[in-house]
């Protein structure tokens, strides 16, 4: 296997996203070569279950990390319910309630910023489907940093203002649908 | 501006010292105080060496202060699966809420201690870095609105999952609430129990004489680097009596050489003895 040239993929949803995260992740091959850093909006009153739903279908371990926990290929990292999650630049996790941003926490902003900063060109930023406008600005310092940057095709989106929110700051490297964005991010690992 | 040269000053200058805190969260915190206050770098640097209002406010505002009454309802059953027949039989013990922020932790476990008939036995402590915090949690007055559905949701497991058999409350016992002005004010035979003191978890003094059972420190020490992290498990296991227990927010475990220090038991760290450790 070459080594890819990407050191993570990060990847920000909300309103019917679940379902295109939940398949993405059984799709991914089994020996993919990156973490996979996944920040999701969750229903208030929802606060467990998510982790276990999408474990159920995927092939990679999914981990809500602790505070500090190391970062690891292979890996699928959701941000744990209520706290929102930061990549730090050792290579680790830093979680913090502080208050939300855009209306929620975990915020995708925060997760996509923090990567961006230090995964810089190494990076693929994705926003999946959603009814707001969190991780605009985050895919916007990915592409600042000359990561790549991938949106959901708004027309298989549940709700798709929040991949049209990216695409008005930014000019997307890719606008893929679900099926797509697995087969890119599989051909990465060949 | 660079934020460490920042941080040094308010170290030089004041009794804190935030040098180690996370890079990312504590580097956020203050471009948004700087934002907000509208202050240019001089005007900063000069605030933070003259006045002292200015720098108890920053405090303030650069902690993250975030806390709710039964925060993580589901894990408090579980608290007290373990903690329950560790205290039942002591004629007093001692618990310290290190990072008590606005104190609604401080009341919730002591409402849960007096269902248990644990109340009167226990001596109960709470500090926070913050000066505005220690007086909210002096106060124990909280907004109904903001707060009514975490009891409802404690209400919802408590009714699943008894603690030691408690699987309802009367919250009118602990509250008085206030709808019209949208309060819940915690009652003074709750509030007079608590000995509440401002103190920096950072600074190496230790608040009381007394050692402890039990030392609550949830969601406090993820704001800071992974060495300070290490020096605050040390503090705690010198002020835990044999057998007390450390608890830490619902994302947060000990790693590496504390592993050996404390044993996991259920959510909660658990002191052990080196003593122990050579004739196992
Ligand atoms: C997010 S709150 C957690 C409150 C409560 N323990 C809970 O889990 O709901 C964190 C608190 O830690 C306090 N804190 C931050 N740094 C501190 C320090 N160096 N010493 C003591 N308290 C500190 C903050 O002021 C804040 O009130």
């Amino acid at each position: 296997m070459v080594r890819p040239k990407y050191k993570a993929v990060v990847i920000g949803g909300s309103a019917g996203s679940f379902s295109v995260v939940s398949k993405l992740l059984s799709q991914l091959r089994e020996d993919f070569p990156l973490p996979v850093i996944i920040c999701l909006h969750r229903l208030k009153h929802v606060r467990s279950g998510l982790v276990e739903s999408i474990r159920l279908k995927s092939k990679l371990e999914v981990i809500e990390p602790n505070d500090k926990e190391q970062i690891m290929a292979g890996k699928v990292y959701l941000a744990p319910s209520n706290y929102h999650m930061f990549v730090e630049y050792d290579g680790t996790f830093s979680l913090s309630t502080e208050k939300p941003l855009n209306h929620s926490r975990p915020s995708i902003d925060h997760t996509l910023t923090s990567a961006a900063y230090v995964y810089r060109n190494k990076l693929i930023g994705i926003v999946l489907t959603g009814a707001n406008k969190d991780g605009a600005k985050g895919m916007k310092d990915i592409a600042d940093k000359k990561g790549l940057t991938i949106i959901q095709d708004p027309k298989t989106c549940e709700m798709d203002t929040m991949p049209k929110s990216v695409a008005r700051l930014i000019k997307p490297d890719k606008v893929l649908s679900p099926d797509e964005i697995s087969t890119f991010l599989n051909q990465l690992a060949i | 501006m660079d934020f460490k040269h920042y941080l040094q000053v308010l170290k030089d200058n004041t009794p804190y010292d935030f040098s180690n805190y996370s890079d990312n969260s504590i580097k956020r915190r203050l471009q948004k105080v700087i934002l907000d206050n509208g202050l240019t770098i001089d005007e900063l640097l000069d605030k933070t060496q003259t006045d002292k209002g200015f720098v108890e406010r920053l405090v303030e505002d650069i902690t993250v202060n975030t806390t709710e009454l039964f925060r993580d309802p589901e894990i408090w059953p579980q608290f007290y699966e373990k903690l329950y027949p560790a205290l039942k039989g002591k004629k007093t013990f001692n618990i310290w809420h290190a990072g008590c922020s606005s104190g609604m932790e401080v009341y919730s476990n002591m409402i849960i201690l007096n269902e248990l008939g644990l109340l009167e036995q226990a001596r109960i402590f709470a500090t926070d870095i913050s000066l505005g915090m220690v007086r909210q949690c002096t106060n124990g007055s909280y907004r109904y609105e903001f707060n009514k559905k975490q009891l409802s949701d404690f209400e919802d497991i408590i009714k699943k999952s008894p603690i030691q058999g408690i699987s309802k409350i009367d919250f009118n016992k602990y509250f008085d609430f206030d709808l019209e002005n949208d309060r819940i004010n915690i009652k003074d035979f709750l509030k007079k129990k608590v000995e509440i003191r401002q103190h920096d978890l950072v600074q190496e003094k230790v608040p009381f004489y007394n050692k402890f059972d039990v030392i609550f420190c949830r969601n406090v020490l993820i704001y800071f680097n992974a060495n300070l992290q290490s020096k605050i498990y040390q503090m705690f296991h010198n002020q835990l009596y044999p057998k007390g227990s450390m608890i830490l927010g619902n994302h947060e475990s000990l790693t590496g050489f504390y592993k050996t220090k404390f044993s996991k038991n259920g959510p909660l760290y658990t002191k052990t003895n080196v003593f122990h450790f050579k004739y196992q």
